[in-house]
């Protein structure tokens, strides 16, 4: 890993150089090599990892950002129910020792959100649209594929914001990282879920997330049914304009689970004994 | 009598509500007896027919055809007509947002926050998330919380991506 690495840094210094070379004309040949290397070495740290207590702190930060434009909703029973389900999916994905936990947001659009490091947000809005246990472990599964693919991160990464990333990817290698550094960090991290993620991920969200529920013992079309009932609200209602605007639509995330899906989830059963707990649990229509 | 009632009560809460939904099928498919793919075939539902969804069991959803009652996979069907061009739903949300303007969205009821200005424009609540991180539970109750309910943990690979590169 590390000799590729190398190699990737070599590359880019001969790339660079050859670019200047053909670019400066022969009189100003004085060029500063060490500019060239920090310029090759930032580049390259940017596109490695941040590490993981940065993506929890990075996550932290988002999460207090989220929660800031829409509070909790003030129902212990209804958090601590979501936190059970969401805690026991989680033990089904490759990441189970991160710090997972989950919130139901107090606002009535319809939505979901994930941020690095494991901290999942449903709203009410969309919880209230639910009608079981499976379809809210399905909910629940697709964000941590968020969160276990990074993809927030990767979404900061390729954004304008390279020169955060790059410094972040330093700041990696000291014991604490600057806090300014990862306030600019979660300030842009935050935009992110104004604009949305690239759709791709939100297909590689839909097709794991089922996996893992169903690893859970859930029911594997609990996510689909939510996607069924997305598709066939009215799309001009404006509780569903920013989920609608961030996610590619509901029609096209079922053709493609259609495909991949196939006749693979036939034989699971659906679980019996959640219903009950889900009816009694989650305050129905406020 | 007073006990019927009840009971009746009780047996509406216990029962998921689906109202009356419209569907239309996306290919032509089989309608079976039971929702299990080796139950008996009544009837064949064309491409782009048009049914009444009346109840779902896992990836199977009961179906009224006008001529046949019977099940079909669930994945069969797509609540828009499949005459549209894929991706339509998609555009016109997006169209939307456009005509009212991402912050212009009236929000008439309920408590809102998460349009795209709100995000854009949000700041930390320190207080909430302490409150959050209160909520959170660990690997053992989580485990007690799945055997209440009989849910057991199966292995399963992730499923192949069928999207194009």
């Amino acid at each position: 890993m590390k000799r590729g690495g190398e190699g990737m840094l070599k590359h880019t210094l001969i790339f660079l150089g050859i670019s200047l070379l053909c670019s400066i004309p022969a009189h100003a040949f004085d060029f500063d090599l060490q500019k060239v290397i920090d310029i090759a070495k930032k580049t390259q740290q940017a596109n490695k990892g941040i590490d993981e207590p940065e993506e929890i702190e990075i996550g932290r930060g988002i999460a207090s950002n989220l929660l800031g434009a829409s509070p909790l909703m003030a129902d212990d029973k209804v958090q601590q129910y979501v936190n059970q389900v969401g805690r026991w999916v989680s033990l089904h994905t490759e990441r189970p020792d991160l710090p997972w936990q989950f919130g139901v947001l107090e606002s009535t659009d319809v939505n979901a959100f994930a941020t690095p490091g494991g901290t999942i947000f449903i709203t009410q809005g969309l919880l209230l649209k639910l009608n079981n246990e499976s379809e809210l472990a399905g909910v629940l599964a697709h964000e941590m594929v968020h969160v276990l693919r990074k993809h927030h991160l990767a979404a900061l990464q390729k954004s304008a914001r390279m020169d955060i990333a790059s410094e972040l990817a330093s700041e990696a290698l000291k014991n604490k990282a600057d806090p300014a550094i990862l306030n600019k960090a979660i300030k842009a991290g935050t935009e992110v879920y104004a604009r949305g993620l690239d759709k791709n991920d939100e297909f590689e969200a839909d097709r794991m997330g089922i996996v893992i529920a169903t690893r859970a013992g859930y029911d594997p079309f609990g996510l689909p049914a939510v996607l069924q009932m997305l598709e066939a609200s009215n799309a001009q209602d404006s509780s569903l304009a920013l989920m609608f605007k961030t996610h590619p639509a509901p029609h096209d995330r079922l053709s493609l689970l259609d495909k991949e899906m196939g006749d693979r989830f036939d034989t699971y059963p659906t679980p019996s004994q959640t219903d009950k707990r889900f009816i009694s649990e989650v305050p129905q229509h406020l | 009598m007073k006990y019927l009632y009840a009971l009746i009560l009780y047996a509406s809460l216990l029962a998921p509500v689906y109202a009356v939904q419209v569907a239309y099928s996306v290919r032509s498919t089989e309608i079976k007896s039971l929702p299990f793919s080796d139950a008996a075939t009544i009837a064949t539902l064309d491409e782009k027919a048009k049914v009444n969804i009346l109840l779902r069991q896992g990836g199977w959803v009961k179906i009224n055809s006008g001529k046949d009652n019977g099940w079909v996979r669930m994945l069969s069907l797509r609540s828009d007509s499949t005459a549209k061009k894929a991706g339509d739903s998609g555009l016109i949300s997006l169209l939307n947002v456009g005509r009212s303007g991402s912050s212009g969205i009236t929000t008439t009821t309920g408590i809102r926050g998460l349009s795209e200005e709100d995000l854009k424009n949000a700041k930390p609540n320190p207080e909430e998330l302490e409150k959050l991180e209160k909520y959170a539970v660990n690997k053992t109750k989580a485990e007690k919380f799945a055997r209440e309910a009989k849910l057991k943990s199966q292995p399963l690979d992730y499923l192949p991506s069928s999207v194009n590169p």
